[in-house]
Parts: structure tokens; sequence; C-alpha cells
């Protein structure tokens, strides 16, 4: 595992990543349930891991929330005793106090004396929340703390996640691997793969065009396709790019490689797109500012909930994603006739080069 | 309903109807010899006279204490190294694991046998204890020996399925919450692990009580000093029947009372059962 973070209290870091890749194994690094090759960590200011210093602070005086997707709420304590568990007055009315503080917080009321079996999915959610938070921890680590949940629930405790972190002043590290809860929940996005962080950076930046042909594979970009440069068009900072029955207006290659332009050898690229970027019309737009507007046959249409996936054939397969009332209002059928339509800006290049210059070196 | 349709099924089974039959006959072979040892004590006029008895009272008090002894021995010792075979995988603990196990399929005499070998006056370091003043064959000491040896397996393998059967991510999950190793170890594994081991404890007293071949053999049959209840039994057996009957029926009386415990003990309340 290899990589580096900081996150300012308040703020919430996501590692985004397919499973297997590291994330997990990171978050029990921070926590000291196991012990870095090497590395520094520190939590709230204080040194808590260091292999050149020799410091290593045992988990249970590093002062971390740590919630798993299982949460493990003890199960011979009742919800009150799983809340106090980490407060350490045993039974003075303060820890009854701040029991009850969060019961109410997390919408617990009246589940005191429940035992864990007792509780809906959702309940013993918010009770392992409520438990990794009673003792005011430095930092709070996340490791998919809904992927036994429902979609629906899943939806409604990340709002109330949400808004339980803007008002608790600690670093939130989030491990997960839904893009929609990434987005949802991350100030900063660190894609991960087999233990590398890949790149850091805004969850829609990152997520929504990453500029990695690794990375976007890794977050799901939907379309990608590999294009010649035809011609070049300064004035408007776009370029014409063709392949295999396929032109498309993109923006100008100085995006690639963080803002320098390839030499004028490089006439190849890979242009992704996705699928959420993309309008669907029955027929061409005229008198349109997208650049692009490609016509294609309806190929298949597959539910994504909560909407559709379409495909086009135009030239390549198009994937397009459109909700449930489009798909009905415009009576999309399979062989139909269609124009898809996007900006320029809705398409971005994707940096191959750098990540095979990457494969010689690993 | 589900119930229901259960029970209809398995009447028509064979599997039921073999099963109904077997356990017919089981419970009879269990519960004759049982109510043949209550008729007999019942008819015995002097029964209370022989259960206050010198005789019997004196293997009482011994068994008690020897067994109490023993089990607390045990527990102290074999919680921490359950928890150690619980907990970790290398390969000399698991050469080591199949050795506790060792009492389970050794016949007791040669339990007492060898332990006579090991600390009898010429055993292999029993001379060297000799020599240092320390007897252990034949006293007190060496029934508790025998009960350890032959009862300490009954504890330690359920203490250790007990611990295997609590996920690491519980004690994970307590020590970020500010929880020491220890203070985990006492607050969640140890009541988690709790039934199983109360089952195992329950285990291993009885069979510590009814030790037998190996107390024979190690320790001997001295009235107040190492003759325990069953070697009491045994003993009594040959003038009358009387101090034998008592003894029997106190031991049974014990064994029912302890099951009666146990399942109490081992109850899972948070489970709702």
């Amino acid at each position: 595992m290899e990589a580096e973070w900081e996150i300012e209290p308040g703020q919430v870091l996501v590692l985004f990543g397919p499973s297997g890749a590291g994330k997990s194994t990171t978050l029990r690094a921070i926590a000291g349930l196991l012990r870095p090759l090497s590395g520094h960590v520190e939590i709230g200011g204080r040194v808590v891991y260091d292999d050149d210093d020799a410091i290593w602070v045992p988990t249970h005086q590093r002062r971390l929330g740590y919630l798993t997707q299982q949460y493990r709420l003890f199960p011979h304590l009742k919800v009150s005793a799983n809340i106090g568990f980490g407060l350490q007055d045993r039974e003075t009315s303060a820890r009854k106090e701040r029991v009850a503080e969060l019961s109410s917080l997390f919408q617990l009321d009246g589940l005191a004396d429940r035992y864990p079996w007792e509780l809906s999915g959702g309940q013993q959610q918010r009770v392992a929340l409520a438990r990794a938070l009673a003792p005011n921890p430095e930092m709070l680590l996340l490791d998919e703390p809904f992927a036994s949940l429902d979609s629906e629930l899943r939806r409604t405790l990340r709002r109330e996640l949400r808004g339980m972190l803007a008002q608790s002043p600690v670093p939130v590290m989030l491990v997960t691997h839904d893009r929609e809860e990434a987005l949802a929940l991350g100030d900063s996005v660190q894609v991960i793969n087999e233990g590398k962080g890949l790149v850091t950076g805004d969850p829609v930046a990152v997520l929504g065009q990453p500029g990695q042909g690794r990375v976007a594979r890794l977050v799901g970009v939907e379309n990608l396709f590999d294009l010649t440069i035809q011609d070049r068009n300064p004035r408007d900072g776009t370029m014409s790019c063709i392949g295999r029955g396929l032109q498309l207006e993109v923006p100008l290659d100085s995006d690639i490689s963080g803002g320098e332009a390839p030499d004028g050898g490089v006439d190849r690229v890979t242009v992704g797109i996705r699928a959420s970027d993309i309008i669907l019309a029955k027929e061409a737009l005229t008198g349109s500012s997208a650049r692009n507007q490609l016509q294609g046959k309806v190929i298949s249409i597959e539910s994504r909930p909560p909407g559709y996936a379409v495909t086009l054939d135009c030239g390549q397969p198009l994937r397009c994603h459109i909700t449930g009332a489009a798909l009905e209002e415009m009576k999309i059928r399979s062989g139909q006739q269609l124009w898809a339509v996007f900006k320029a800006s809705s398409c971005f290049l994707v940096d191959d080069a750098q990540e095979q210059q990457q494969d010689t070196e690993s | 309903m589900a119930k229901l349709n259960a029970v209809n099924r398995l009447a028509s089974h064979p599997a039921g109807i073999l099963g109904g039959g077997g356990a017919l006959l089981f419970v009879l072979f269990i519960g004759l010899p049982v109510i043949a040892l209550l008729v007999r004590a019942a008819q015995q006029s002097d029964f209370l006279d022989a259960v206050t008895g010198d005789v019997a009272l004196t293997a009482l008090r011994l068994s008690l204490f020897t067994s109490i002894v023993s089990i607390a021995v045990v527990v102290a010792l074999g919680t921490p190294f359950a928890y150690l075979l619980a907990r970790n995988e290398s390969s000399w603990l698991r050469v080591i694991d199949t050795l506790v196990e060792l009492p389970l399929v050794l016949p007791p005499v040669v339990a007492g046998f060898a332990m006579l070998m090991a600390f009898g006056r010429d055993g292999l370091i029993g001379s060297a204890l000799a020599d240092l003043g320390i007897n252990i064959p034949f006293t007190t000491t060496a029934v508790v020996f025998a009960q350890i040896f032959v009862a300490s397996p009954f504890f330690i393998r359920a203490a250790k399925l007990g611990f295997q059967s609590v996920p690491m991510d519980y004690e994970d999950v307590a020590q970020t919450l500010g929880v020491s190793p220890w203070s985990t170890f006492f607050r969640v594994t140890l009541p988690l692990a709790g039934p199983a081991m109360f089952t195992g404890l329950g285990l291993a007293w009885a069979r510590a009580l009814s030790e037998f071949g190996a107390t024979m053999m190690f320790a001997g049959n001295l009235m107040g000093e190492t003759q325990t209840m069953p070697l009491a039994i045994m003993s009594a057996m040959d003038p009358s029947l009387d101090n034998a009957l008592a003894l029997s029926v106190m031991l049974l009386l014990g064994s029912a009372l302890m099951l009666a415990v146990l399942s109490l003990l081992t109850r899972r309340r948070w489970q709702g059962r």
C-alpha cells in the first residue's frame, strides 16, 4: 500500500476503489489494528505511528471512531450500553446524559432497553454510529458503512450522515466502491487500486471526468473511444477526432497531463463521455450550442435504477443514461433512429500514455 | 403451522418411526436404572441415617473440596490457554491443541499409572520432589492432580470453541472505542464466550466428581484423605448396600441439579432464548 492523505477537520475524504484495492487495509492501519511496514500517521496533531521514530500508539489510545459494514454491535449489551461502551466514566449522570444526547440526535429514543437483534438494519447502523461518536473521537473511519442496507435506506442514512458530519468537526475517512456514495459524501476522493493511490481530487472531477485511463475504467466511465486527431481548432479550444465511423468535437488536447500540450506528433487520443452527459433527441437539433450530434440506431435498452441505459450504434456503441419518464415520453424502442447530443466539454481526454508508462515501471 | 407440518411429516417418515422407537428404548434404558436407584433408596428405612453417616459425609466433603480446587485451577489456567488456542494459528499450537485432548481418549487407569511414573517416589521427577520433602502420590493433592488431568480437556475444548465463536471484529471495535485489550476481554470476549465456557465447566466438574480410575491408581483409597465419593461407593458395596446407595443418590441428585443450573447459565438472554 502506498498513498498519502491529509484531511482537515470536518472534511470527508473518500477512498474509492474496487474490492481488494487496499481500502479497508488502509483504515485498519490508521486505526492501529494492523501495523504498516513503514509510514507516518498523525491524528489530531498527535503522531500515532512513525517507523523512523519507532512510535506506535495502541488502538485504544488513538481516539478514533471506527465503523464497519457489519456494525458489530455488542450482542450481549442493550442499546444504551452499546452507545456508552466507550465512555470512560462508568455509572455517572454525565454518562447517562451523553447517551441520551446521542440517542435523540440519532433518533433512537425509546430503544435504549432493546438488544441489537431487536433492531432494524437502519437502527443498528445508527446505534453503531452513535457508539463511535460517543467518546468524541479525533477522527472517524467508515468502512463501507451502508453496504448491507437496501438502496432506499442507504440514501436516507447517507443524507442523515452528511448532516451529522457537518455538525461534528472531525476529519472523516470513508471507504466505498459506490460512486454515488462517494459523490454524495466526499469533499475529496482518492481512487485506489492494487494498493496504490492513483489520483486525488474533487469528487465530481475525479469521478466524473477522470484524466487517467486506469482511473476511468475503475470509476466506470461508460463511453471510451480510441480516436485519431484530424484537425485542431485552437480558436475554439476544440479539435475534431475520428475513428471507426465516429467523429467528435472534443476539447483541445492541452488538457492532457495537467495543462502541458503533448508534442504535435501525438495524434491518437482516448476520449471519455459520461452516459449521463448525453441528451437523446428524436430529430437533429437545429440552432443548438452542442458541438456533437450523432445519429444512431437503438441497439439495447436496459434498466439501470433509477433510470435506463440506452445504447445507440453510432459507428461505435454509445451508452446514454435517461430517466424512465423520458423513455416513456419518447417511446424509445429498439431499432429506432435517435440523435445523441452533447457538448464538446462533456468529452474529456483520458491519458493512456501515462498509464502505459506506469505499467512498464511497475 | 410450519411446526405442525414438520410433526405430521415425521410421523409417517421411516426415520420418524425408527427415531421414535429409539427414543423410547433410550429413555427406558437410562431411566430404568435411575428409577431403580430411587425406589431402592425409598425402601431403605435407614436411608437418611446413611446419608448423614460418617462415611458418606466424609466422602462428600472430600469430593466437593477436591473438585472445586481442580476446577478452579482448570478455569484459571485453562481460560487464557483456550483463548490463545482460539486466536493463534501457529503450527506448534496446533500440536499442543491435539495433546490437550489426549486425556479424553486415554483410559483413566493409564493416566493414574502414568502420573505415578512421573510423580511417584521412584518417578521421573517424584524422587527429586521427595528429596525436597514434597510427596504427591496417595495424598489429597494427588486426587486433585488426577481430577485436573482427566477433566481439563472438557473445559479447554469448550472454552476454545466459545472464544472462536466471538469474531475478532468485536474486539477491534471495542479497542477503537478506547477500551484497553484487557478490559475488552472482560467486557466483550468473556461475556460472549460465557455460555460455551459454562457448558465446559459443567462437563469438567462432572468429570472431576466422577473420577475413579486415575484416583485409585495415583491417590489410593484412604478415607478422609483420598476416598472421594465414587471410591467410597465402591468400598461401601461390601458390608451392606446402605452407604453405597446413599452416596449414589447424592451424586445422582447433584448431577441433576448441575444439569438444571447449566441449562440456565448457558442461555443467551440477549438472543431472546
